[in-house]
């Protein structure tokens, strides 16, 4: 039987976070008071049921695979640029969102992401038109969200000034 | 009677012009999202999580409420117009839906899937009425171990007994149990698992986890696998069903209500399975099983859709009534709940009766609004089917981040969104399951609480879950819910096997 390397590897993953979490509940106080179990009884358990499910998925995967599993749906192989483009829409906004405020941050994310998915479909236009016209519909979508909740429902976003509007 | 006194509030709450506002917003967005491919009920109401901050409680569950049954509405126009299959719920409409739309009948399958989800889901809105009380009444003497084997059956039919493999659901379980972890321990005070960051007290935001495995996993799906999939759409044709057609769909209807509101009132994860039963019976009752797979039949679609509405509108009772959520949206509504520090369970119509009578009247209006919402103005939906993907995904990831940034003003928590959308990717990819994930992650520290109270009540003894007879009785069932389907596969085996 033919074994599966990423499959192996979600099992293998498995049994490493199992093995985090049975590390940090060593020190978790099993002070049980009346309850015959304490405070570590379960962190103890998930760590015990994760282990096992690990093992039996590794050895799923050395033995042939995951069963019973149907095809995954989509495409056999990912399309990683697109990937990468949508990844750093997401990070750029992560780090971006506090200094250059919600409406930019999330503007810029838009037009990042929607280079990843045209990536996708083949039709990545890289054109200055095309970002600009992006650059406009991501502002069109954040912009009143963002009013939304900062003036209608008084939760705080970060803005780029300290107007309320932008 | 003490019970239409009751509605009777609720439906003056409910009414107030502010509440009745956001019952229409929290509809209109429920079958915006329901139609929109990549983003769902769960995801919506996760996203809106915020304005927990600050909308007063009954306005903004009767808000959710609408995303939630507003979403069924708006899945079965996706699912008969579009040739993909869309949510499990809906998928089993798409396959008659879609055939009688290409039989150019696409117009009566939408009528009789929003009025059999107006029928279902009002004839169980008056059975939740009826019997959300009395369940909250006998609920009021479980105690502990009761609750805790309650939550445990939960836990094993969203794992292991829905969804294709044991092993990968009772994973994904795990996985959500673990960060259910994280944060201060309910009994003893105890902070576990958060490595000294003070935000990690409170343990992870539901916000995070939900957005993250849904919204974010599904984009970054879409684009590393789905991009050369093109959607084709089928014509719409006027809405309208002839004399016949009403005929034909009026008993569907209410046997596909008689089979969902009981599959959503026990803790068996949603509406995959009523819907295909329901399915199932229309094909063999049908006078006219020439249609079914061919030109489309129309019980194919009115039973499917009334069963999912009926099956949805009554996951509210072990919401409501025992705090214990059964799917993915139930789940994050009870999140919503915790966020005002309401509790969900039998005290719920004691304590909060105003809230939940608002809520059940909410649900007569919401129905209401919904058909209205979905039969004239279908059209105005049938647009949104036009968006193409590239800006909706792009689009969904701005409405990711302003729920997860709105809850907690944490810039990191959108790296930490990133993260959970790359394991809801694998997980997606591998098919593991993920309404597990979200429901372990937020009925986990409530089960262990139950369990400690439990066991202290026994003195230590886990026989505590024997001595007491409904306790007892559910251990039974929790066992018969993991060995029967085992036996009963075995069994088959066997027979195959000696018949060859």
């Amino acid at each position: 039987m033919r074994a599966v390397p990423t499959q192996a590897l979600i099992g293998a993953g498995v049994m490493l976070g199992a093995a985090g979490l049975a590390f940090g509940a060593v020190g978790i106080s099993s002070d049980a008071g009346y309850a015959g179990v304490g405070p570590n009884f379960l962190p103890w358990l998930v760590a015990g049921l994760l282990g096992l499910c690990g093992l039996f998925l590794l050895r799923q995967a050395l033995t042939g695979g995951f069963r019973p599993m149907d095809e995954a749906e989509g495409a056999e192989h990912g399309h990683w640029p697109g990937f990468v483009w949508v990844s750093a829409g997401l990070l750029a906004n992560a780090a971006l969102i506090t200094s250059a405020g919600f409406i930019l941050s999330c503007a810029l994310c838009f037009v990042l992401a929607v280079r990843g998915f045209r990536a996708a479909e083949d039709r990545l236009d890289l054109g200055l038109k095309a970002w600009l016209v992006d650059a406009l519909v991501g502002m069109a979508i954040s912009a009143p969200v963002y009013w939304m909740f900062t003036k209608a429902l008084a939760i705080s976003l970060p803005g780029l000034t300290q107007t309320g509007w932008l | 009677m003490d019970l239409w006194n009751n509605l009777l509030q609720g439906f003056l709450t409910a009414g107030t012009p502010i509440n009745l506002l956001w019952a229409l917003v929290g509809c209109t967005i429920g079958t915006a999202v329901g139609v929109l491919p990549g983003i769902g009920p769960a995801t919506a109401v996760a996203m809106l999580l915020p304005i927990t901050l600050k909308v007063e409680p009954t306005a903004s569950m009767i808000f959710f409420a609408g995303i939630y049954y507003g979403a069924m509405y708006g899945g079965s126009t996706t699912s008969i117009l579009l040739n993909t299959p869309g949510e499990a719920g809906s998928m089993v409409t798409a396959l008659e839906g879609n055939k009688m739309a290409k039989s150019g009948r696409a117009g009566a399958a939408l009528a009789t899937a929003a009025i059999g989800s107006f029928v279902a889901g009002t004839i169980a809105t008056v059975l939740v009425t009826l019997f959300a009380p009395l369940v909250a009444e006998y609920a009021i003497k479980l105690g502990p171990p009761e609750y805790f084997l309650l939550m445990v059956l939960a836990f094993c039919t969203v794992s292991a007994v829905l969804g294709q493999s044991t092993l990968r659901g009772l994973t994904a379980l795990g996985i959500g149990l673990a960060m259910g972890l994280v944060g201060i321990d309910q009994i003893s005070g105890q902070a576990r698992y958060t490595g000294g960051v003070p935000e990690l007290m409170d343990g992870l935001e539901v916000v995070l986890i939900a957005v993250g495995l849904f919204a974010v996993a599904e984009a970054l799906y879409a684009v590393l696998y789905q991009g050369k999939e093109s959607e084709t759409q089928n014509k719409m044709s006027s809405v309208h069903m002839t004399r016949e057609e009403w005929r034909r769909s009026w008993p569907a209807w209410l046997r596909a209500t008689a089979i969902g509101f009981p599959f959503g009132c026990i803790p068996a994860g949603g509406s995959e399975i009523p819907t295909f039963l329901s399915y199932g019976t229309e094909k063999k009752l049908s006078k006219h099983p020439q249609e079914f797979g061919t030109v489309g039949a129309i019980e194919g679609v009115a039973g499917p859709e009334a069963a999912n509405n009926a099956a949805i509108t009554a996951t509210l009772i072990p919401l409501l009534t025992l705090g214990i959520p059964t799917s993915n949206t139930t789940a994050i509504l009870l999140g919503a709940f915790q966020n005002y520090g309401i509790q969900p369970g039998p005290q719920l119509f004691d304590k909060n009766a105003a809230l939940v009578w608002a809520l059940i009247a909410s649900l007569y209006i919401g129905n209401v609004m919904l058909l209205i919402l979905n039969l004239p103005l279908v059209g105005l939906w049938v647009k949104l089917l036009k968006i193409p993907k590239p800006p909706l995904y792009a689009g969904i990831l701005i409405f990711a981040t302003v729920g997860v940034y709105g809850m907690r003003q944490s810039a990191f928590d959108l790296v930490l969104l990133y993260a959970i959308g790359l394991l809801g990717v694998v997980m997606r990819r591998f098919s593991f399951p993920t309404a597990p994930v979200v429901v372990g992650m937020i009925l986990g520290p409530l089960a262990e609480a139950q369990m400690r109270n439990a066991l202290s009540i026994g003195e230590g003894h886990w026989g505590v879950f024997l001595q007491r007879p409904v306790s007892a009785l559910l251990l039974v069932v929790v066992l018969a819910v993991l060995v029967l389907p085992r036996l009963m596969a075995w069994w088959k085996g066997r027979r195959a096997l000696s018949a060859a």
